[in-house]
């Protein structure tokens, strides 16, 4: 241990109790949360603080919230450090102070021991609505903050543990439904009040001076390990760039992301230098966000047994000039900007997998695609008259890029945001939408020794008069990179069917919808990893027969020539794989394909 | 005098009781036969029954756990299975919930769909959610859907559409299909396995029982002539993982019930025990050599999980990352594992702090002590160096061990870098690992709003006795109890238990203003299922108990809990029921104006036995008790300690620790400032006074 004066066996005692307890704040939102956001796309994350506001233990939940609770709790700080009091809880959600896009609400509530702020308990949430243009507040195609919905700068919800009641009135008129965002706040409530009986008990064992003592080693030790494993990593500098194919309102404009990562000896720097202005559509970050996207990418490649917590923050340096998109200022729109931090951890790889080439690989489908549906509808059974707002959102991901070692996962979360999809079965329960196809679309993932991840489709037939669907993908011009030979995945593609007739939508867009009328989603394949004729024909072989590779990609993509009774003729597959690689020239380092 | 026998098959070990009806208990534990489980069984009984002189004749019942299914599982070793399932969506299998178990992982992998793509058939159909055909199934592209899966060779069909728990018409028609193309084939329809909304959930579990039918079938046929052969014609009878048994055709039928059989058993067992000795509330805590388990009983009832994953490695804690392993929706006792074990390795992470597990030194090469290879120090090795366990051997003698291997690997991997001296560093150690294992307690009820100092702590499994007092007292629980044969308590637990029967139904209702003659039809449907289905398995009506429940959330949760109510108790009755149940559980209730909605009903069936399951005092053979005392050492203060030792029946006076109850299968810790005694039953309890914690 580096610290002397700390026993190093109450200190993994106490570790295990301080992680215990972010976790167990984590699993009560998640028992108590109204909301399928929360539930099954556990778009929230938990964490326990020292009374200074360092970050000491970060629940198990979402990688996109890693570094976005500093800022919060400074934006806290800043405003309340010298006035808070025993009983105060603090709420906000404001981008430009503390927070990270306006769903997002945070909750902090200082503990205090013997009159001294001794640690503060922090839970963030993801909310259904917080108002705005749409419902779900979630637009793509909003230009200023102002359209976004509720902005709350850091105020007390509670003071002395009295409710604030004119600010929960405010939040109440100005969200589609306060059943549910109450019902979260109430969940977030109660996270807190766990948080702090446990850390009651744990600082009646431990005593104050030894929690406060064990708290800053907490931070040390995490730092430690990050250096350390920093330390075994290769010096150096690598530079990758990667094009959003647009905001949305600009349409057809590129926006360019590039990363430089430094890594000398024990730290790193993840500079973002270069990446484009903000822009008008509303995927502009705030500098938090980056910083998450940049912690989770670095992690991603540390040992797992690190820490979240800002010892681990110490060793990287973040680096995004304001006025980018990376670090947007007043009045940037940023509800949607889930797809920039996504792109940023995709890019950051690409510079990664020049670093650890046997261990990092190509792109995935880029992060979830966001699919919103709401309206307004008559109350069932009601009096004819009397309206209730409906709002599905789901965000969906399937495909990871193929890696050094293994073929990309199909149908999985991406690494930024560990979601999960909502039951078809349910959603049709719950709402105005019959779910008529989910399925891997074949012939869609980068070929490569081993191959991107399988995408899917999903349709929607909507069930209701009229409504609001509003969708945010990408990589529809540029396709998911492959590496060292393996070629790009397919890319994402929106398609509208309205009385029979089939219409391509861009890849951001926000429309009226019609009874009836069908809505696919095509999710983008990952990109391959390696050359592809160099896949083992057995895997070509696995995949023709599951459908997922048809026999003419077969022979074309991998030059493997496939028997009508399913074997792999080995005879013509070598001669076909010869013919290939004479035909074609070097493999490139990054395989980037863009569409017109 | 005849004799209710129990075989619970565990990885390494086969663990046999049997129990007379004046009480007196055999046990025996042999090496599992891996590969031809039954052979273990029906070898080691033989041998018991001499031993005990016990005639097979004198056999009326044989209880059984097995591990067989959840190993044909996790070794991807069960029936070559096909699936239909409504076109558009044969990849909900393989999609699952897109969710992975780890964070920040480049080298996850999904686990691989048990019925790959190939075998995964749509067929035009569709059911909406109010059971309404809205597409006719499409019954020649059904039949030649059959036909191809049967021309790949399958050995079991699963059957799961949309919404078929709605309407069952298609499903019910593929099974007639299936039965005409191929009578014999084994088929599991979605609506017999699991007829609850949530299609991925429903379309794992069924597939499961798919896969697992042909092989359970095969060996329960095997199983059963074999204990034939050996003149034993009693009945067989399987542990289900909810903690009812459930005779063995019906586990063949329905073998996705019988997967976590024997964690289960050792549940029940604490059950029972907690039951006689007037407890109405205990925590079970079985620690082994790789994982330990914590399970609730509460009010006397055990406590179930509604869903869970096979082979998803180890629970820490909270069960928040989901996504590892097979996902099985049926009832199972509610347990959380945490890695560690007498087994579990202890390390120093590259920060250079200590840490135990979850690697494991399995049961090769084991431990340090066990001169078997391993040279990293483990948690076994850690109370060898404090004297807990016997430094010459273990297992009764059966095991010599060398304690001084032991020191020599804690003093240089651990002690050594920490600064320390070699028994503070194993203290440490046992330590770390006990606060590894009070996750696991703490899983199943801080993290569920009980409080677990309202709990005593029933310790049980080769290793649990060991820890169970220290952990106890770090939690402010004041009762520990060690049952007797510690070591084969699941087996026990297996003689403890009923025929039970869970059924469940999609039943999605708002609770205001709910008719109650709806609630009671749709209540007596459920019970008459259950009445007629023990009633096949040889249960008269008297012998019949029917107990109701409910799944209930507030309208926009996407999480329910479960309410027991009984015949005549109305809507009213069960959402005052749930509201409380959330503010016990969470800590706080909606208003009164928040809806409430019904999810699932449920009916608990069980078959009441005709007399006891056990006799009121159980008998063990009385074991040579050693007699001695060694040094033991328990931190700093008060370091060393001159700790008797000794066999549980000189318990009949209240010990004082420290002191160590050594007997066959385990070692059991009394530290200072606790003492023990024997109660009436036999089973140790030791008392904790208040003290500093761990």
């Amino acid at each position: 241990m580096a610290a002397t004066a700390i026993d190093p066996i109450e200190f993994e005692l106490f570790r295990n109790a301080l992680f215990s307890i972010a976790d167990e704040m984590a699993l009560t939102v998640h028992r108590t949360t109204y909301s399928a956001v929360l539930k099954d796309n556990m778009d929230y994350s938990t964490a326990f603080c020292d009374g200074e506001g360092r970050l000491v233990a970060q629940g198990l939940t979402l990688p996109s919230h890693l570094g976005s609770i500093p800022e919060a709790l400074g934006a806290v700080l800043r405003r309340y450090g010298d006035s808070m009091a025993e009983g105060d809880i603090f709420v906000l959600n404001d981008p430009f102070e503390g927070g990270m896009h306006l769903p997002d609400i945070f909750l902090f509530q200082p503990i205090f021991v013997d009159g001294e702020r001794l640690a503060i308990a922090a839970t963030i949430c993801h909310h259904t609505d917080v108002g705005g243009r749409v419902p779900g507040s979630n637009a793509s195609d909003s230009t200023e903050i102002y359209q976004e919905g509720l902005r709350i700068p850091p105020l007390r919800l509670y003071e002395r543990g009295r409710r604030n009641e004119t600010l929960e009135a405010l939040i109440e008129r100005n969200v589609r439904v306060p059943v549910k965002v109450f019902g979260d706040l109430r969940a977030q409530l109660a996270a807190c009040t766990i948080a702090e009986r446990a850390f009651r008990d744990l600082v009646a064992r431990a005593g104050v001076g030894k929690t406060r003592l064990h708290m800053a080693a907490l931070l040390d030790h995490a730092e430690a390990l990050t250096r350390a494993a920093l330390r075994a990593l290769p010096d150096g500098e690598w530079r990758f760039e990667d094009h959003i194919d647009d905001d949305g309102v600009e349409l057809g404009k590129p926006i360019p992301l590039r990363v430089r990562v430094e890594k000398r000896g024990d730290r790193m720097l993840v500079d973002w230098t270069g990446t484009s202005p903000q822009v008008k559509g509303a995927i502009n970050n705030t500098l938090s966000f980056t910083r998450s996207a940049s912690y989770c990418g670095i992690r991603s490649i540390l040992p797992a047994n690190i820490p979240n917590n800002e010892g681990y923050f110490r060793a990287i340096e973040v680096v995004a000039p304001e006025g980018t998109i990376a670090n947007a200022v007043l009045p940037a729109a940023c509800a949607a900007r889930g797809l920039t931090g996504f792109r940023m951890v995709d890019c950051l790889f690409g510079a990664l997998a020049q670093m650890l080439p046997d261990r990092v690989g190509a792109a995935g489908d880029g992060g979830n695609l966001g699919v919103s549906i709401g309206g307004w509808r008559r109350v069932p059974g009601g009096d004819g008259v009397r309206r209730e707002p409906f709002i599905y959102v789901d965000f969906t991901c399937s495909a990871w890029g193929g890696r050094p070692f293994a073929d990309g996962c199909d149908g999985n979360s991406h690494m930024f945001a560990n979601m999960a999809s909502p039951s078809i079965e349910v959603t049709e329960a719950e709402q105005p939408i019959q779910v008529t196809r989910y399925e891997f679309l074949p012939d869609t993932m980068g070929p490569g020794q081993y191959r991107g991840g399988a995408p899917f489709c999903r349709e929607y037939r909507f069930l209701e008069e009229e409504g609001v669907l509003q969708v945010r993908a990408d990589r529809r011009a540029f396709l998911p990179f492959g590496l060292q030979g393996g070629g790009a995945g397919a890319p994402s593609m929106n398609w509208l069917v309205r009385d029979g007739v089939t219409e391509a939508l861009p890849s951001k867009f926000c429309i009226t919808l019609k009874r009836d009328d069908l809505f696919r989603l095509e999710v983008p394949g990952g990109g391959g990893w390696g050359d592809p004729l160099a896949r083992d024909p057995a895997l070509v072989l696995r995949d023709a027969r599951n459908g997922l590779v048809s026999r003419e990609a077969a022979r074309r993509d991998y030059g493997v020539v496939l028997t009508p009774d399913w074997r792999v003729d080995a005879a013509a597959t070598e001669a076909l794989r010869q013919e290939h690689a004479a035909r074609r020239g070097p493999l490139p380092a990054v395989t980037r394909e863009r569409l017109a | 005098m005849s004799w209710r026998v129990a075989a619970d098959i565990g990885g390494t070990f086969t663990d046999l009781v049997a129990i007379g009806t004046d009480g007196a208990l055999r046990t025996r534990k042999v090496s599992s036969s891996v590969g031809d489980y039954g052979r273990a069984i029906v070898e080691g009984l033989g041998a018991l029954f001499a031993e005990a002189g016990i005639a097979p004749g004198e056999v009326e019942e044989i209880l059984h756990a097995t591990t067989v299914a959840s190993n044909a599982i996790l070794e991807h070793k069960g029936a070559k299975t096909g699936l239909i399932t409504t076109e558009g969506f044969r990849d909900v299998l393989e999609i699952r919930t897109l969710r992975m178990p780890r964070l920040y992982d480049l080298r996850w992998e999904k686990p691989a769909p048990l019925v790959p793509r190939h075998l995964r058939l749509g067929v035009p159909e569709r059911v909406n959610v109010r059971g309404e055909v809205e597409r006719p199934l499409d019954e020649a592209a059904a039949e030649a859907a059959v036909a191809q899966l049967l021309a790949e060779g399958v050995e079991a069909i699963a059957v799961c559409l949309l919404h078929a728990y709605a309407n069952p018409a298609h499903e019910r028609r593929i099974g007639e299909i299936v039965a005409r193309l191929a009578p014999g084939l084994p088929v599991s329809l979605s609506v017999e396995v699991l007829p609850e909304m949530k299609e991925y959930e429903r379309s794992s579990t069924t597939v499961i029982n798919a896969y697992l039918g042909p092989i359970l079938g095969r060996y329960l046929i095997a199983l059963s002539r074999d204990l034939r052969g050996s003149g034993l014609a009693a009945p067989l009878l399987l542990m289900q993982s909810s903690g009812g048994l459930m005779p063995a055709a019906e586990a063949a039928r329905l073998p996705v019930h019988v997967v976590e059989s024997g964690p289960a058993a050792g549940v029940i067992g604490v059950q029972m025990l907690a039951r006689r000795i007037g407890l109405a509330d205990a925590i079970s805590f079985d620690m082994g050599g790789t994982t330990a388990k914590a399970g609730v009983i509460e009010g006397g009832e055990v406590t179930r999980a509604g869903e869970y994953s096979v082979g998803g490695g180890i629970m820490v804690g909270s069960r928040l990352l989901s996504g590892a392993g097979y996902q099985l929706k049926v009832p199972a006792i509610d347990l959380a594992e945490v890695g560690a074990g007498g087994g579990s390795l202890i390390w120093l992470d590259a920060a250079g702090a200590p840490q135990v597990g979850p690697e494991s030194a399995g049961a090769w090469p084991g431990p340090v002590c066990y001169g078997q290879g391993n040279s990293q120090p483990t948690v076994t090795d850690a109370n060898v160096v404090l004297g807990y366990l016997n430094p010459e051997a273990l297992v009764g003698g059966a095991l010599p061990i060398d304690a001084a291997a032991s020191r020599a690997a804690i003093a240089e991997r651990v002690a050594a870098p920490l600064g320390l001296g070699p028994e503070e560093a194993a203290h440490g150690a046992h330590l770390i690992a006990a606060s590894n294992m009070i996750r696991a307690i703490k899983a199943v009820s801080s993290e569920r709003g009980r409080d677990p100092r309202g709990f005593a702590l029933v310790a049980f499994g080769g290793n649990g006795p060991l820890f169970a007092a220290g952990m106890a007292r770090a939690l402010g629980m004041r009762r520990v109890v060690v049952p007797p044969s510690a070591g084969v308590f699941s087996a026990l637990g297996l003689l403890a238990s009923d025929v039970e029967l869970h059924l469940s139904r999609s039943w999605r209702h708002p609770a205001r203003g709910l008719d109650p003659a709806a609630l009671e039809t749709a209540a007596v449907v459920l019970e008459e299922e259950a009445r007629m289905r023990l009633r096949a398995q040889g249960f008269p009506p008297e012998r019949i108990a029917i107990r109701r429940g409910a799944t209930l959330r507030y309208q926009g949760q996407s999480f329910e809990l479960q309410v027991g109510f009984a015949a005549g108790e109305g809507p009213e009755i069960v959402e005052e029921r749930y509201g409380a149940e959330h503010e016990r559980t969470y800590g706080h209730r909606a208003g009164a104006g928040e809806p409430v909605e019904f999810v699932t009903l449920q009916v608990i069936g069980t078959g009441l036995p005709d007399r006891p399951r056990l006799p009121e005092r159980l008998s063990p053979r009385s074991i040579r008790p050693p007699q001695a005392s060694r040094r033991a050492y328990f931190g700093r203060e008060p370091g060393w300690r001159e700790t008797a030792v000794v066999a549980r029946s000189s318990l009949t006076s209240p010990v004082e620790g420290p002191a160590i109850i050594e007997e066959y299968d385990c070692t059991c810790l009394v530290p200072p400032g606790a003492s023990a005694m024997l109660d009436g039953f036999g089973n140790i309890v030791i008392t904790l006074q208040e003290g500093p914690s761990a």
